[in-house]
């Protein structure tokens, strides 16, 4: 199911849905294009699209309103595609529903990578819960909450495993510094981003072959962490 | 109403105003005392000599308000000598019959000479009144003129047309320039070094000053603003005595006073004027700004994305080397666009740091991360110690510090040298350096590798505007840090950024 989507492009420039198109079309998927966020909503209902990409900068409406409508009656991953460099509009975007980003200008590559973690995502969605991660040379065993790397037992600290455990779920997603501290601390500690940023330092030093330098636990400046397997 | 009050006011002056000269004077004298005895002569049986003692004091008074202090000492001293001489026996001597006519006499000397006196106290005290009330009627006068003014042009020329009306002098008006004095009125301006210098140590000691110039007598009255003072009003009084001009100083500060007033008031109009345009400009300016960074990303976004899908297809070797060229320069367009507009941000002075505490480790891997293909060439060490402490910075900046030196090294590294990151503690600020083994920094051209559009070897075929050495250190400094280049087997950036006081970080340390 994963080679042939039905995608929603919502964008106004016509040369950027051009080349969007043939790129999502070469890899087999069906693409709706949209150039307002109000036909946007109009196919939304009518073709039911498994992904919508989303330029937040229409001339028609705020984008990020967009997401919140949407997300009172679809659980599709939205794609956003912000012109601006401003870490707060991505940031808004992300809290209100949307699930990853690319800023301007992207590459096809890059595009298209996301799109295949957002539909992979959403088909394991439906499966049946996994009970085990694999990635790179560490295996996860949620069932047994036990960590291994190279077969050896790596000790996590509750609050690691925690992190651990919240980052897994939304793999492939841009994961929010709020949206982490809630999963992890609760609540409570919404505005204590060092803690984050102390565990995820922790998680590196005991996964990461190089802390530096992860391949795994991406930092996206500014918004918060990806998990990548 | 102003000028029938002043014609009334110089009505009662020139009738008070006491005669000068001698002959008047002793006229008065002569006259008041003759007429008394005159008059009591034919009554000398009828009255009383204390009741023609009353009508003397009565002329002493006259003598006093129309004549001055010493008419009235004189006209005292005559009537107590005419009425011993024609009223008191023995008549037509100076001999006194009965003991009681001294009493009569002594005392009538007395209350003339205090009645003469306290008369020309009175007298002096009306003037004065008078005097003042004209002063504080000009001084009326023209703070409402210069209440309605909008210019300095005009501040001067009233006051100095009021001055040279009201009080016969001539003025000039000086502004403090930087630390000088310079005329508001090009055709009234200072005439000599002294003059100039006068008025300069008025306004430094903001202090009246006196002088003397050949026959002029000048005045320098500093202008006192409410912070400093904002000038000088210098008056030319021509001939006139100093003691007159010192009777006045107090209507000459006041009019200092007022026009200082009249000074500030236009000046801070000015500031708030400016202080409005300076909001809107700001406004347009980073209206203009994300409409700049909205209007050219996306052409580049189209060209970075079309060439991108053109490689996705089937193309000669050729055809792909230009592909591939054509998306490389879109890219540098991008990262030129972005360093203008950060640039652009920076020096508006309108970027607020999102300072939070972090690991350094974090924004030097995302920096590596960012510049993913553009560093495929130059393997990237990173050197940390194990204690590094948390720093406060704002990650996204910090991350384009780190982005710009790495992609400045990979630019002027040859091809697969090496590229260290590395940080450490020193003293109370942590230090980081991005070092290459690339030709270095001309070493005449150290100091100056961060000025704007300046690049390290001018003649350089490296493509580069010089943007981004300037953004860095603007970021780094907004941070409160330095930064520096050197030369250590290749080129060096080091910069610094305060240690702080990290925030204690409770960790659980039981296992799972």
């Amino acid at each position: 199911m994963s080679e042939s989507a039905a995608i929603l492009l919502i964008e106004d420039e016509a040369q950027i849905r051009r080349f969007v198109r043939t790129a999502l079309e070469a890899e087999g998927h069906r693409v709706l294009e949209s150039g307002t966020l109000v036909q946007g909503m109009v196919q939304v209902h009518e073709t039911k699209p498994q992904l919508a990409i989303l330029d937040l900068g229409l001339p028609d409406g705020d984008g990020i309103s967009f997401i919140r409508e949407l997300r009172t009656q679809s659980e599709m991953p939205v794609l956003v595609l912000s012109a601006r460099s401003a870490e707060g509009e991505k940031i808004r975007a992300l809290d209100a529903g949307a699930d990853d980003y690319l800023t301007k200008p992207f590459s096809i590559g890059e595009l298209l990578a996301r799109v295949r973690a957002l539909l992979r995502r959403n088909k394991t969605d439906s499966a049946v819960t996994e009970t085990s991660f694999r990635f790179g040379d560490v295996e996860v065993d949620l069932m047994r909450r036990k960590v291994t790397r190279n077969n050896r037992i790596v000790h996590l600290t509750p609050i690691e495993y925690r992190l651990l455990c919240a980052m897994l779920a939304d793999t492939g997603k841009v994961m929010t510094y709020r949206h982490l501290l809630r999963a992890v601390w609760g609540n409570a500690h919404i505005e204590s981003n060092h803690y984050l940023r102390i565990y995820v330092s922790h998680l590196r030093q005991k996964l990461e072959d190089d802390t530096a330098q992860p391949k795994h636990f991406l930092t996206e400046t500014g918004v918060g962490y990806r998990f990548q397997p | 109403m102003n000028s029938t009050q002043s014609q009334k006011n110089d009505y009662w002056a020139s009738a008070l105003r006491q005669p000068r000269n001698m002959v008047a004077r002793t006229a008065w004298i002569i006259a008041a005392c003759g007429l008394v005895t005159v008059l009591a002569w034919p009554l000398r049986d009828a009255l009383d000599p204390a009741n023609i003692a009353m009508l003397y004091l009565l002329a002493v008074a006259l003598v006093a308000m129309r004549a001055g202090k010493y008419a009235a000492l004189t006209a005292a001293f005559l009537s107590t000598g005419l009425l011993d001489f024609f009223f008191i026996y023995p008549r037509f001597s100076f001999t006194v019959g009965d003991v009681q006519y001294v009493v009569t006499l002594v005392v009538m000397l007395a209350v003339a000479l205090i009645v003469g006196n306290l008369t020309i106290i009175l007298q002096r005290q009306a003037a004065e009144a008078i005097e003042r009330e004209r002063q504080s009627c000009a001084l009326y006068q023209l703070a409402s003129q210069l209440a309605g003014i909008s210019s300095l042009d005009q501040v001067a020329s009233a006051t100095r047309d009021f001055l040279h009306q009201a009080q016969s002098c001539q003025s000039v008006l000086l502004m403090r320039r930087n630390d000088a004095l310079q005329p508001v009125e090009q055709a009234y301006r200072l005439g000599s070094e002294m003059q100039s210098a006068a008025a300069f140590a008025a306004m430094q000691q903001s202090l009246t000053r006196h002088m003397q110039e050949s026959d002029n007598y000048w005045l320098f009255l500093p202008l006192l603003g409410s912070t400093y003072v904002r000038g000088v009003l210098a008056i030319d009084f021509g001939t006139c005595s100093p003691a007159a001009i010192n009777e006045k100083l107090a209507l000459y500060e006041a009019i200092a006073s007022l026009v200082a007033i009249s000074v500030e008031r236009l000046h801070f109009v000015e500031v708030a004027q400016r202080t409005q345009l300076q909001m809107t400009d700001e406004r347009l300016r980073s209206a203009i700004l994300s409409a700049l960074s909205h209007d050219i990303r996306t052409p580049l976004t189209v060209l970075y994305g079309m060439s991108d899908t053109l490689l996705l297809a089937e193309l000669s070797p050729a055809a792909r080397d230009t592909v591939v060229a054509m998306r490389e320069q879109a890219l540098r367009l991008n990262s030129m666009v972005s360093n203008l507009l950060d640039m652009a941000k920076l020096r508006a002075g309108n970027i607020r740091l999102n300072q939070e505490w972090q690991p350094v480790e974090e924004v030097i891997g995302a920096s590596i991360k960012l510049l993913g293909e553009a560093l495929a060439r130059h393997p990237v060490t990173v050197q940390l110690p194990p204690d590094m402490p948390l720093l406060k910075f704002d990650a996204v900046l910090m991350e384009r510090v780190l982005c710009n030196l790495l992609e400045n090294a990979a630019k002027y590294a040859p091809p697969s040298s090496a590229i260290t990151i590395s940080a450490q503690v020193d003293g109370n600020k942590a230090s980081l350096s991005v070092r290459d083994s690339g030709s270095g920094f001309s070493e005449n051209k150290l100091d100056k590798v961060f000025d704007l559009f300046e690049r390290g070897n001018a003649e350089s075929s490296v493509p580069g505007v010089g943007l981004g050495l300037a953004i860095c250190r603007s970021i780094v400094e907004a941070h409160g840090g330095e930064i520096h280049a050197s030369n250590c087997d290749g080129g060096c950036v080091t910069f610094t950024l305060p240690l702080g006081d990290p925030p204690v970080i409770e960790t659980d340390d039981s296992d799972e």
